[in-house]
């Protein structure tokens, strides 16, 4: 594992995109299954396997960025917003830059962004671990490496202080994201955990517009389930089934959860703009003077 | 890694020296295959202070009736030849951290 992009071979780049668009042009990228039956995703598409540390190797982007690209991308939804994406990802990443940095750097902007500092900042034990767990992200950006003790000292006073909220569900999912970010970029689940963290806080905040609870979520799933048991409605299938069942038990109910499908599908904007971000930073990493690769 | 199974589990896991993590799984449980490279990571950061091991519950169901296995992935820690504690469904790499820490002990 280099962090050089395309291990400073645009031969490499080359045979990346021309993998991609083949499967565009043949219409088997998918978002899932990863790799099946001529069908791939992002990964699947460059590696032709199921196989995200072989997509780290081969192509030179960071591992803990390959163990997240797939939620990224899915973000985008069918094509072509999602094949535009990973084309514009390939294509704007320079041969041969070093692309070490990406990972903390994307980490420092989510963990800087307003929404989540105004959030930690109603508690000072989550305010002071975020900031002491951006600066070992900038020390890394820096060129310096903090030893493994200071990374767990940071993550576990971060966890000791999430433990403490019991009464503030935005405060705690925020602390949640910066206690995922407590460890070194190198860690392949760093970015996935607290991009996902991102994503619940999301989730949350448009739960809480439309005023749809967990209880709400509860009341559904019960009465789908009793439907399952007495074979209510059985001549419809999936959602059609639902929603039927819901309009005749609970039209209130039917019309909140009408309204969450529609905002849930809007959802994801967090994965996306962090992906325009990713596209942003890798467009900019640095070369390494000694490596000599030309770029494409 | 290693994959435990009904006939050697006992040895493997309940008379090993050293803490075990269990980590019960299934082939068609995506949150497990994503759980599965957090948890080779964690293997070898704490390799000095514990063993984890697979126990796959479709090859191995006595295994999961054995331990009241309701719902999947779930890890357990056990230490001394009991079961010390155990976690249910996906967990972020910070808090599978801090679930060792405070069941297994400090990796540093």
């Amino acid at each position: 594992m280099t962090d050089i992009a395309f291990l400073g071979d645009p031969a490499i780049k080359a045979q990346a995109l021309v993998r991609l668009r083949s499967h565009i042009a043949a219409g088997t990228f998918v978002i899932f299954p990863a790799w099946e039956d001529g069908k791939a995703n992002v990964i699947g598409a460059l590696v032709e396997a199921d196989d995200k540390q072989a997509f780290a190797d081969q192509y030179g982007y960071p591992l803990a960025l390959a163990t997240t690209l797939e939620g990224i991308v899915n973000a985008f939804g069918f094509s072509p917003n999602a094949e535009a994406f990973v084309e514009s990802l390939l294509e704007r990443t320079p041969v041969g830059a070093d692309l070490s940095r990406v990972v903390p750097q994307v980490l420092v902007y989510l963990l800087d962004r307003p929404d989540i500092v105004a959030l930690t900042a109603r508690h000072p034990e989550v305010e002071q671990c975020r900031r002491a767990i951006v600066a070992l992200h900038q020390r890394l950006i820096a060129g310096d490496e903090p030893d493994r003790k200071e990374w767990k000292s940071a993550r576990m006073a971060s966890v000791a202080a999430s433990d403490t909220i019991t009464d503030d569900t935005l405060l705690h999912m925020a602390s949640l994201i910066v206690e995922a970010a407590a460890w070194p970029a190198t860690a392949r689940s760093v970015l996935h955990d607290t991009l996902g963290a991102c994503g619940r806080l999301e989730s949350q905040k448009m739960m809480d517009l439309i005023g749809w609870t967990e209880a709400d979520e509860s009341r559904v799933f019960k009465i789908r389930d009793q439907a399952e048991a007495d074979g209510r409605m059985a001549e419809l299938e999936g959602l059609d089934r639902v929603l039927a069942l819901l309009d005749h038990d609970d039209p209130e109910l039917a019309r909140g959860f009408r309204e969450r499908l529609e905002r849930f599908s809007k959802l994801g904007e967090t994965y996306r703009t962090v992906g325009w971000k990713v596209v942003e930073l890798v467009e900019q990493a640095p070369m390494p003077v000694s490596s000599g690769a030309t770029t494409a | 890694m290693r994959n435990v199974t009904e006939q050697d589990f006992d040895e493997i896991v309940m008379k090993n020296d050293k803490p075990v993590l269990v980590d019960f799984w299934a082939p068609w449980c995506g949150p497990c295959k994503a759980l599965a490279p957090t948890l080779d990571e964690l293997a070898e950061e704490y390799a000095e202070e514990m063993e984890v091991v697979k126990v796959d519950i479709e090859a191995n169901p006595a295994l999961a009736t054995r331990f009241g296995v309701r719902g999947i992935p779930l890890l357990m820690v056990v230490k001394d030849g009991a079961e010390q504690a155990r976690t249910v469904g996906t967990i972020s790499r910070s808090r599978l951290d801090a679930f060792v820490e405070a069941n297994v002990g400090t990796a540093g």
